[in-house]
């Protein structure tokens, strides 16, 4: 293994995660607006629509990596909780249910436009996507620290399957056995993609070149945050 | 893929570092620089070393993407709304259906 190149700069440490959204406790009279959801009313559903929407927006969009894409998968999420929020018990956080039927639905649509999800591996690493075992040599330095809008833009610049599986892992904390249940994969697997995730990111953020040139949209007011 | 039990971490070479490396960061808290059994190892392999806490910033800096930073168009609840409105007047075309084939009283 040829691991020569220069250490990136420290970032500050990052928060803990924060209570991850799949762990959030409930909030505070979205049990209400739940059950008059059930009952139709509309009010309710426009309740849970704003608590819930940049959640699930920013989720999509970090899987699919495009606004367009993003937006029609938040409408089509929505839309399947409100057809389907009888069914919703309380047995795990509204949360917890929401953003799994999220994933899952993310997951339909890639498995539709034919994303092998049993073989990442081999069928959704092209060559040309796969990180190089050459890590870079001495004279490219990663210059300043990685910054949340550089990586974000590395994370949308990542082949499917790798940016899948590291928004899953690393963004939204899920273990490998849960992602490997997920994506119908091992847990080897899906170590594997993660890895490969990471050096394909670290081979972007050292060539900045190569990163797409707008960044995902994101609120001003929350992404300076 | 699991962490082979047999590993000789003082002498391991970079090949074989290579191939552990994803189980390293999937096991414990996935603070690799700070395994003890590997101390002598990255401080020999100063280029490791220096991939280690790239790979370690790169997966730091990933936790605090999360959080709510995006938000979607308004263009998304009005497509909700029509839709959530559609499906209200379907409903209530099949309640008020009458099956024109239905026996008589």
């Amino acid at each position: 293994m040829n691991c020569q190149g220069q250490q990136m700069s420290q970032v500050p440490p990052a928060r803990p995660h924060p209570g991850l959204f799949k762990r959030n406790p409930p909030i505070a009279g979205e049990a209400e607006a739940i059950e008059a959801a059930k009952r139709g009313d509309g009010e309710a559903f426009a309740k849970l629509y704003n608590l819930h929407k940049r959640r699930v927006y920013t989720l999509c969009l970090r899987m699919l990596g495009n606004v367009s894409a993003a937006e029609d998968m938040t409408q089509n999420a929505f839309l399947h909780l409100f057809r389907k929020i009888e069914s919703f018990r309380g047995e795990s956080a509204f949360s917890t249910w929401l953003h799994r039927l999220t994933v899952n639905l993310v997951l339909m649509q890639l498995r539709k436009r034919g994303l092998n999800l049993v073989s990442l591996e081999e069928t959704i690493n092209p060559e040309d996507d796969a990180p190089r075992r050459d890590f870079g040599s001495r004279d490219r330095v990663l210059a300043g620290s990685v910054d949340r809008v550089a990586l974000e833009r590395a994370v949308a610049a990542l082949p499917p399957g790798y940016r899948m599986v590291f928004v899953l892992h690393d963004v939204e904390g899920y273990e490998h056995n849960e992602i490997a249940i997920m994506l119908d994969c091992s847990i080897g697997n899906s170590k594997s993609q993660l890895h490969k995730a990471r050096l394909k990111l670290r081979e972007l953020l050292r060539n900045p070149s190569k990163l797409p040139q707008s960044p995902l949209p994101s609120a001003p007011a929350e992404s300076a945050k | 893929m699991t962490l082979p039990v047999n590993i000789d971490f003082d002498n391991l070479k970079p090949e074989e570092f290579e191939h552990i490396l994803p189980d390293l960061f999937a096991s414990g808290d996935g603070k690799v620089s700070q395994d003890p059994r590997l101390k002598k190892f990255l401080a020999a392999n100063p280029d490791c070393a220096a991939l280690v806490s790239d790979l370690e910033i790169i997966a730091e800096t990933a936790r605090s993407l999360f959080g709510p930073v995006a938000e979607p168009s308004d263009r998304v609840w009005q497509n909700i709304q029509a839709k959530l409105q559609e499906d209200s007047a379907l409903a209530s075309i099949d309640d008020d259906y009458i099956d024109p084939d239905a026996p008589i009283d």
